[in-house]
């Protein structure tokens, strides 16, 4: 059975409209929310129904989530996404419209007495597949129970499956523009940190140096092993930590063009190891060398990769705290025209919110960290065309890629600061 | 044997005192000046051992400062000082023939260090 008043031919040539609508939105339409808004209201309109409904599949939390609504009152959409459970079809129902005539005994259908208040009698759930993956469903609601031909029914799964690849498609470059956007800003945070550094430097390092000097003057003036000496000693130490902060600072922020000569990557590692060979033994911590013994040299500036490794290897001891295991891994890719070397500790690994974050300058977990540590080793890399990556999982441990080039390119610089 | 004389140059007020108090405590004759021009002046009516340079002048790069002050008396020894916690800048000095340099802040023992070291040069 038809709309009432419709002929065949007249309904035909709607959907036929409806499907040339949303071909052109994927010409003129640079957003997902206009074509999803499209797509609700067309169907809704041809289909001479009630409402419609569309939800998306949020793949960060595993959800559907409504995107688009038309014709439904406030009291319904109030409900929310559903979750995966409930929605995910069988397989066979990925390229099938699913008629729901019987709305109080459907299983899928979650809030049967709003949708009855509503005035709703029949639903239909379209499936927005991708060859065997469900991205996404526009649920159609209708006021009175009627037939769909089979005609009608292939009419709106074509139709469905064009939304699904401009919904796709459009995502896809909408993702892409936020992660140049994030990265842009990043960039942009970075050059002008730089910029500011060095102003810094200057201004807070030359009053230091009038608190240095007096201090240390004063310090072999007043009776030794009293208060004032004490005291006197505290602030140089505690304005010598302030240089280091700053120094810190400026070698993030600098264009520090690493030297690059062949070295062998296993020997800085083992320096970097003996550097910390105290620290760990009385942690007792446990360090396994991985190392490929038949290691090639790449061009590399063996004091940055050192100061790299050294900032890994202590977070990695400090994740582990007493008696933890920290390896160190280190593989030859002539393949891949590059060789790795990762450090890996059993600790307490890294909050989700945090992983994103612990590149960037001055953040921290450390009660005393400056933030700077890991923005330093980042940049080092990123200056080597080399990759930092890290992977964690809290309580279980993290690991840290490196992966450096056996080939020197022309440099890149991560920060573009240009000042000194 | 005749004191050391010394110059600092530096527009900070605090580092120019503090310094004279430090090297006067060894012994040593102290001026200073808070500009490239005041510091110039000062070197070509007197005769100084070692100037203790600051890199970052009000009126005048520091490095031509020296610049000049090695082409006039090549034999004093200049100490540059810099605030911007690089080496960079002090071994480019040092190519234009600075005898040390002293990244800020320093500790009068490090002070006294350097200008025992530039006296022996």
């Amino acid at each position: 059975m038809m709309a009432v008043g419709l002929s065949p031919a007249a309904k035909y040539e709607g959907y036929f409209q409806v499907f040339r609508d949303i071909i052109r939105s994927i010409h003129s339409s640079t957003s997902v929310q206009e074509v999803l808004e499209m797509m609700v209201t067309k169907s809704t309109d041809v289909l001479n129904a009630r409402g419609a409904l569309l939800r998306i599949h949020n793949k960060k939390n595993n959800k559907f989530e409504v995107r688009a609504a038309c014709g439904l009152g406030e009291r319904y959409l109030a409900k929310g996404s559903v979750t995966t459970e409930k929605l995910i079809p069988e397989p066979d129902y990925l390229h099938k419209v699913l008629i729901i005539t019987d709305i109080w005994n459907a299983p899928r259908v979650e809030y049967p007495q709003q949708a009855w208040d509503e005035g709703i009698r029949m639903m239909l759930d379209v499936p927005l597949a991708i060859e065997d993956r469900l991205i996404g469903l526009i649920r159609i609601y209708l006021e009175e129970q009627r037939e769909f031909s089979d005609d009608e029914l292939d009419f709106l799964l074509t139709v469905a499956e064009q939304c699904a690849c401009i919904i796709e498609r459009v995502q896809l470059h909408e993702n892409q523009q936020d992660h140049f956007t994030h990265l842009a800003t990043r960039m942009d945070k970075m050059s002008s940190l730089g910029r500011m550094a060095a102003g810094i430097a200057h201004e807070i390092n030359n009053p230091l140096a009038g608190i240095l000097l007096y201090s240390s003057n004063m310090s072999k003036k007043v009776p030794q092993g009293g208060q004032l000496e004490e005291g006197l000693q505290i602030i140089i130490k505690e304005t010598q930590r302030c240089k280091t902060i700053i120094q810190g600072l400026l070698d993030f922020a600098r264009d520090k063009e690493p030297q690059r000569a062949p070295a062998n990557i296993n020997a800085i590692v083992e320096k970097a190891l003996s550097i910390l060979e105290n620290e760990f033994h009385l942690r007792h911590i446990r360090v396994e060398r991985q190392l490929d013994k038949d290691m090639i040299p790449a061009p590399l500036d063996e004091n940055q990769i050192e100061q790299v490794l050294i900032n890994l290897l202590l977070n990695a001891a400090l994740a582990v705290g007493d008696r933890g295991t920290v390896t160190v891994r280190s593989r030859k890719h002539p393949d891949r025209n590059n060789i790795s070397v990762e450090v890996v500790d059993n600790g307490c690994g890294i909050d989700k919110d945090n992983i994103k974050k612990i590149f960037e300058p001055f953040f921290s977990t450390k009660t005393n960290g400056t933030g700077l540590g890991l923005a330093v080793s980042y940049g080092i890399i990123k200056n080597h065309q080399g990759k930092i990556r890290v992977t964690s999982a809290p309580g279980k441990g993290t690991r840290f890629l490196i992966e450096l080039p056996l080939k020197a390119g022309k440099p890149i610089h991560a920060t573009g600061t240009g000042c000194l | 044997m005749k004191p050391l004389s010394i110059l600092v140059i530096d527009d900070e007020a605090v580092i120019c005192r503090a310094c004279k108090l430090i090297l006067a405590e060894q012994g040593f004759t102290v001026d200073s000046h808070m500009s490239g021009i005041a510091g110039l002046n000062a070197i070509s009516q007197n005769r100084y051992d070692i100037v203790l340079l600051d890199l970052k002048l009000p009126d005048m790069d520091g490095l031509d400062v020296m610049k000049l002050v090695k082409k006039e008396k090549p034999d004093t020894r200049v100490i540059v000082m810099t605030g911007y916690s690089t080496i960079a800048i002090a071994v480019a000095a040092m190519k234009f023939g600075a005898a040390d340099y002293l990244s800020k802040p320093f500790t009068d023992d490090e002070l006294i260090t350097v200008v025992e070291k530039a006296r022996k040069k």
